[in-house]
């Protein structure tokens, strides 16, 4: 593990690099608005973008009535190789995943990770529809909609499956979010909140059957970030009436939003897009890491302005330490954790606090 | 130690033959007898087996016939390592040639059955030293035999033949390479040491002045040994 | 010490051994030094065998990874990729990591081997061959753009610090690096800290080496990881049955085997040599004890008559000799570590033997090893006690005290049947065969044959020495060959020492001579051309078809021949055979292969091949057999058929001859390496290699060499002669230990015979007279001993040549004896026992002989 730490630092190095002469780079496909999302296609892979991520998170409830958070994520990632090497191993697509579990006995993270180049099948991202496997671990939709994945590793295992109860949130206007200033810093985004889940964890060899609420983000881009932006803070909730919340800024170095959103799906289904000026997250308490020694604002309040009217709700987390360290197999250290909202319960993420992110 | 009864020999031989090979008969049916404490001298011409004898009675050699007794125990019957044993504890020895060590100081020569008997290093040479000057080399005792005469090596190889107070000295013509002055004092010093040591003493000899020390003469002839009435 | 049951005792014992040390301390220390020099030689082959296969084996270690054990390919050219997925998903495996292996050149002057891995996969399975980049981690994901940070870039390699040492380059540096037939730019990105210390290695991303060197599709082995609490023979068979016929699994143990078999009869062979110098050794130890209980017999008569036991007698000799040998065994392991130290740094790991390439190992410290040789020094010196110590203690005290000449009565002949009997012995396991490979009853047949041979000097000498008796030439003659005559186990002592080192130096100089010999002949018909050309470092594939074309239209040349040289895995136990793909004629395959009987009439169709001799030892096949090579074919192996066997000294571990059209045929593989040149009659040689680097690439042009088939074969002599460089020295040693027995021997006996010489000169022998006779002794002395060993050396040479050589490394030769040798030797040292006699008896002739007379001792 600690030896990949130094293999994913490399590649995501390797994002810009060049070879001797000159070589061929590979034009990453730009997201414009515009362009309308069609399923099942694209809860499959986007691979000419540079970044994509199938990301979950949710809640689950054991048998004897205790709640943790869950969260797996598959990440495909675009190298700059250089595009003529015809080698079946070219690194010109990465794969890695993460999982944890947030379990407030535990007091801390779960988490596990899975890294490899893309090919010979044991690692593949499908176009057709969601179909990605990492070596053991897969995340799979069928032909009715539900997903399933395995993941996990030597502490912990999630054998979960999903089914949707919401049609597709698009995020942004008609998928296509914005994320900075410029156009081209945007993502396609959508959204399957209030996923069902139900399943199994197993720890230290006993499987618990699991029943929960879940969220999946799908995202793909090629140009994430704004230059000047270190990360953002997002959080995404399932409400108890059947509502769903998204919201999210980019902060500069300073802590000031360069750029925010979100989106407000009520429990009818009416879908309210929020532009920039309509979310603020005001850090109400952080939580210092005694590991990296990053202070982390895991108690917020999220301010929301939804036609003429302002909600706030104030973010609690499960609990504080939620800390993400994925540093041994060359990833970023973000505060992941599951949150609660009076009448919700989702997950809260903030990146960009131990050091700054690039994407 | 075994205290011999006044009554048994010190050494007893019976009927004892030898040949050499070769097949000459050097005595045949030869008996003898020593009482503690008895000097005897045996005579002879060259050849006739004097030295010989001396060796079947030391237990070096083995007779054709016969048998010899020491302190009442039986030769014949004894292996090699039984021998030697009797022979370490109960004889001791000397020669024509002296036969010091030269790698040994005097001390260590004249200690040398004391040492085989496993006495302690010390206490022996201790004894060593003061058989040494009863022997008239006092004080000399860590000298090495390099640079003595005849005469003093002599005197050494009689100090340790009776440092460890032996029943029975064996002597091989202990003056014959000794010139006649030197060879009177030696004989003197030795019939004085054997006589206090009280041990029994066979000496082989052609010296008849030698040979007059002795308690009785006997002369050695194919037939055996018979008196010899001196001159 | 306390007294016990043999009756010895401490203090007499101690005092004994003392005294005589004291008088004569030279006896002594010669004795030890005598231990010491054997024990130091074999101890320090032993340290250098050790350390030298330790360094092997980490080097083997080192490019394989840690991996549980490994899919291998048995060709360079390796195997087809998509074998890869099947053997990850193979049940059992927790994860496999693919690998492309490749003999490289960095900058044209550092060959090592380059490894294209990618790091996800080795990360989980070898990760100690990861790369450590050295760009500084200041943001989370990305670093300023720069080169060195295009880890997974094409042009990125990590080097391991060895390498960099050998370049002296740093990260970030640019260099060249030269793999299958191309040479191309690097930049350094990082290092491989995994690596062992004096390791090179070099890792690039397995795309890289793929794409940029010509791999496409092929692997050259896939590293695995068990599931741990695997079922490992069961996955071991599920692999198995995946694998193509190019394939083949090996773990360490494998890995092991083959490294131990690669040189093991060699370095046996070092180590049995080295083994003899202990033996020399022993012998003098002998010598000088035999010597110092001769001289002591009234000594120890006299003990015997005070009262001391056979037992104890014994003991006290023994505990001499022991602690000779201990002293002697303990300076010897210092010396040998001090040797090997030495030669490990000037000689490297194979002393010549050209083995192990490159780097100078360390030294290992053996404990065990250590234990075991001083344990032999302590047991040649017990040996060498022993028969003095029982003769000691056997003596007729009687006759022993009266100092009356020689302990053996020279009228009885010596006894012959043991001698005879250790000679039929050693006759008998010489037509024994080898046991795993080594030839141990090769070597039991030596040792008889030369226990055999110094048994029997004794009788010997008095054969010899029987004519003398009634030959009068002068007085001094006169006296000697009496004295020999009358005092036969005085003069075996002697003989003893001399014809041992005589004969084993005679047996291996014959051995050499002769091996050098058959290899001179050897290479002059393996070497027909005129100019050879091959380029430096492991590199089997540096020149691309289009430049053997160029290469073929260089003006002057009347023909090029181009040859392949490749390894071949037939065994997973055997290190690797070679292939080589020539331009034989079928019809005429002795042109180019010294054959060894006729070559076999080809069936059609098949594929003939020709076998060298030292691979019928190793394989089971013969000439008329058919094989199978891992050669890809539809099945990954072609079935060839067996046309001939020929002489190859060159590889031991086995060569396959075959046609080059067959081979490219078969393989598809046009890249050669190596080139045999001949010149049109007249045309300039020393042009040439000028001309031909001309239509080179840059890059191969500085590697290649050409060497005239002339500087070839003196070359290969060269290596030949300091590969035996050691054998030489050894040699030489054990003259110098015999000669040394010969002085202690007459050292000793004039002391004794101190007497002898002044009853002589009182008789009215002239001075000068016995210096001729003391010379003269000598001189029969030495001319037994050199015709013995002579004769013995050259019996034992023949096992040797016909035994030990063959069953070692697979090949055979013809005897040729060293005639000019053999005189300079026997007149050496004829004259060396004259000389140490005379030297020896040079006191006999001063004052004190004629002194000695009138006392006793």
């Amino acid at each position: 593990m600690r030896a990949l730490k130094w293999a994913l630092a490399l590649i995501l190095l390797a994002t810009i690099g060049h070879a001797a002469d000159t070589p061929v780079l590979p034009n990453y496909a730009e997201v414009r608005p515009g362009v309308t999302l069609s399923f099942p296609r694209d809860h499959g892979a986007h691979p000419e973008f540079r970044t994509e991520w199938w990301y979950i998170t949710g809640w689950l409830d054991t048998e004897d009535g205790r709640s943790v958070g869950f969260q797996v994520t598959f990440f495909r990632t675009r190298t700059s190789t250089d595009q003529r090497n015809d080698s079946a191993f070219a690194p010109k697509q990465i794969l890695f995943a993460h999982a944890a579990l947030s379990d407030p006995q535990t007091g801390h993270l779960l988490h596990d990770q899975r890294i490899a180049r893309e090919g010979f099948g044991l690692a593949q991202a499908s176009m057709a529809d969601m179909d990605v496997t990492l070596n053991d671990w897969t995340l799979k939709r069928d032909a009715n909609g539900r997903m399933t994945t395995h993941a996990g590793g030597k502490d912990f295992a999630l054998d979960l499956g999903f089914t949707p109860t919401q049609p597709v949130m698009l995020e942004g206007e008609e998928g296509y979010s914005r994320k900075g200033p410029l156009p081209a810093q945007a993502s396609h985004y959508y959204s399957l909140p209030h996923l069902l889940v139900s399943g199994t964890v197993t720890r230290n060899g006993r499987k618990a059957a699991v029943k929960g609420t879940a969220w999946l983000d799908r995202e793909w881009s090629s140009a994430y970030l704004a230059p000047g932006a270190v990360g953002w803070d997002w959080a995404g909730f399932n409400f108890d009436d059947g509502g769903a919340l998204m919201a999210f800024r980019i902060r500069d170095a300073q802590g000031q939003a360069l750029w925010a959103g979100g989106s407000y799906r009520d429990a009818k289904g009416a879908l309210t897009h929020l532009a920039p000026g309509d979310v603020a997250f005001a850090p109400v308490r952080r939580w210092h890491s005694p590991r990296t020694g990053t202070d982390y604002p895991v108690e917020q309040n999220l301010s929301v302005r939804l036609g003429p009217a302002t909600k706030e709700w104030r973010i609690a987390p499960l609990f504080d330490d939620q800390e993400l360290d994925s540093r041994a197999g060359g990833g970023p250290v973000y505060w992941e954790g599951a949150a609660r909202v009076h009448g919700g319960r989702g997950y809260l993420e903030l990146t960009g606090y131990f050091k700054p992110l690039k994407m | 130690m075994r205290t011999p009864s006044p009554a048994s020999p010190l050494l007893s031989v019976t009927s004892l033959k030898k040949s050499v090979p070769g097949g000459r008969v050097l005595f045949d049916g030869l008996d003898m007898a020593v009482a503690p404490g008895e000097f005897v001298a045996i005579m002879g011409e060259s050849g006739a087996g004097k030295s010989t004898l001396l060796n079947l009675i030391a237990g070096l050699d083995t007779a054709d016939s016969g048998s010899i007794a020491i302190r009442g125990t039986v030769l014949d019957g004894l292996d090699d390592d039984a021998r030697t044993k009797l022979r370490l504890a109960a004889i001791g020895f000397v020669f024509q040639a002296f036969h010091i060590l030269p790698h040994l100081t005097l001390a260590q020569n004249v200690a040398l059955p004391l040492v085989l008997q496993h006495m302690k290093a010390r206490e022996a040479e201790e004894r060593a030293h003061a058989m040494l000057a009863s022997a008239g080399l006092s004080g000399r005792g860590n000298d090495f035999p390099r640079a003595l005469s005849g005469g003093e090596l002599q005197r050494v190889a009689i100090a340790r033949a009776l440092v460890h107070k032996p029943a029975l000295i064996l002597a091989d013509e202990p003056t014959g390479n000794l010139d006649p002055e030197t060879a009177a004092r030696i004989l003197e010093l030795f019939a004085t040491a054997v006589r206090e040591s009280g041990a029994g003493v066979l000496l082989v000899t052609h010296s008849h002045v030698a040979a007059a020390v002795a308690d009785r003469t006997l002369l050695l002839a194919r037939s055996g040994l018979r008196e010899h009435d001196g001159r | 010490m306390a007294a016990d049951m043999c009756g010895l005792s401490g203090v007499a014992t101690r005092w004994m051994i003392a005294g005589e040390w004291r008088a004569h301390p030279a006896r002594v220390i010669l004795a030890a030094l005598a231990i010491a020099v054997g024990v130091a030689l074999g101890f320090a082959v032993h340290l250098i065998n050790a350390s030298a296969l330790n360094e092997f084996s980490r080097a083997v270690r080192t490019v394989n990874g840690d991996a549980d054990f490994q899919v291998h390919a048995r060709t360079p050219l390796g195997f087809e990729e998509a074998l890869y997925p099947k053997l990850a998903r193979t049940p059992g495996i927790a994860a496999a990591s693919p690998v492309v292996e490749l003999p490289a050149s960095i900058d044209g002057k550092v060959p090592l081997t380059l490894l294209g891995i990618d790091p996800f996969r080795a990360g989980l399975v070898t990760p100690n061959l990861m790369g450590r980049p050295v760009a500084a981690e200041t943001t989370q994901t990305a670093a300023p753009p720069s080169a060195t940070d295009n880890a997974l870039g094409e042009t990125s390699i990590f080097l391991s610090q060895a390498a960099l040492l050998a370049l002296n380059k740093k990260p970030g540096d640019e260099i060249q690096v030269s793999a299958a037939g191309q040479t191309l730019a690097f930049t350094i990105a990082g290092t491989l800290p995994g690596v062992a210390e004096g390791q090179r290695l070099a890792v690039v991303d397995i795309a890289t080496a793929q794409w940029r060197l010509n791999r496409l599709g092929r692997l050259q082995r896939v590293d695995l990881k068990f599931v741990e609490g695997a079922d490992e023979p069961r996955v071991r068979n599920a692999l198995a049955a995946l694998l193509p016929r190019d394939a083949e699994i090996v773990n360490e143990t494998t890995q092991e085997r083959r490294t131990d078999a690669l040189s093991r009869a060699y370095r046996v062979n070092l180590d049995m040599v080295a083994l003899m110098a202990l033996l020399t050794g022993g012998f003098l130890a002998f010598s000088a004890q035999a010597l110092s209980v001769a001289r002591r017999r009234s000594q120890f008569a006299l003990l015997r008559v005070l009262g001391v036991q056979r037992r104890a007698l014994l003991f006290q000799v023994l505990v001499e000799g022991a602690v000779v040998g201990g002293i002697g065994a303990a300076l010897g392991l210092g010396a040998g570590l001090f040797l090997a130290q030495g030669a490990l740094s000037f000689l490297g790991g194979d002393l010549g033997g050209g083995y192990f390439s490159g780097t100078r190992p360390q030294l290992i410290f053996a404990p065990g090893a250590a234990l075991s040789f001083f344990g032999l020094g302590l047991l040649a010196a017990l040996i060498g006690s022993v028969l003095p110590a029982r003769q000691a203690a056997q003596a007729q005290p009687a006759i022993a005290l009266k100092d009356a000449g020689d302990a053996a009565d020279p009228r009885r002949a010596p006894g012959w049947r043991i001698a005879l009997a250790l000679l039929l012995a050693g006759a008998v396991c010489a037509f024994l065969p080898a046991i795993g490979g080594l030839p141990l009853f090769g070597y039991i047949s030596v040792a008889f044959l030369l226990a055999g041979g110094v048994g029997a000097m004794p009788l010997l000498a008095r054969v010899l020495l029987t004519p003398l008796q009634h030959v009068t030439f002068g007085v001094s003659g006169h006296l000697a060959s009496k004295h020999l005559w009358g005092a036969p186990s005085q003069a075996a002592i002697a003989l003893c020492g001399i014809v041992a080192s005589t004969s084993l130096m005679i047996a291996m100089a014959v051995m050499v001579w002769s091996f050098r010999n058959s290899v001179d002949s050897w290479l002059v018909q393996i070497l027909p051309a005129d100019i050879y050309l091959r380029v430096e470092g492991d590199d089997y594939n540096a020149f691309a078809p289009d430049v053997q074309q160029r290469m073929a239209t260089v003006p002057g040349l009347q023909s090029i021949h181009f040859r392949k040289v490749t390894p071949l895995r037939l065994s997973p136990d055997q290190p690797p055979i070679t292939l080589l793909a020539e331009d034989i004629d079928p019809a005429n395959p002795s042109a180019l292969l010294p054959l060894i009987g006729s070559s076999r009439p080809i069936p059609d169709g098949a594929i003939p091949v020709w076998l060298s001799e030292p691979a019928t030892w190793l394989y089971p096949y013969r000439a008329g057999d058919y094989m199978d090579l891992p050669l890809s074919g539809a099945s990954g192996s072609t079935r060839v058929f067996v046309a001939g066997i020929w002489r190859d000294y060159g590889r031991q571990q086995g060569t396959v001859a075959m046609a080059s059209p067959d081979y490219v045929r078969l393989t598809g593989d046009r890249l050669r390496s190596d080139a045999a040149i001949s010149l049109k009659p007249g045309a300039d040689s020393a042009s040439l290699p000028d001309a031909m680097r001309a239509v080179m690439p840059p890059s191969l042009a500085g590697r290649v060499s050409f060497v005239p088939s002339r500087d070839l074969r003196k070359l290969s002599l060269q290596i030949f002669d300091r590969s035996f460089a050691v054998t030489y020295l050894l040699e030489a040693i054990a003259i110098l230990v015999g000669l040394a027995g010969v002085a202690a021997t007459f050292s000793a006996q004039t002391l004794a015979r101190t007497k002898e010489f002044g009853m002589l000169r009182h008789i009215g022998v002239l001075k000068r007279q016995i210096v001729g006779m003391l010379a003269a002794e000598g001189a029969l002395l030495g001319s037994v001993g050199v015709v013995a060993g002579i004769g013995l050396g050259i019996a034992i040479s023949q096992v040797l040549i016909h035994v030990i050589n063959p069953q070692s490394f697979h090949w055979t030769m013809e005897t040729r004896l060293p005639f000019v040798l053999f005189a300079t030797v026997a007149v050496a040292l004829v004259a060396a026992s004259a000389g140490t006699a005379l030297i020896a008896g040079r006191r006999a002739l001063s004052g004190d002989a004629i002194r000695a007379v009138r006392e006793d001792w």
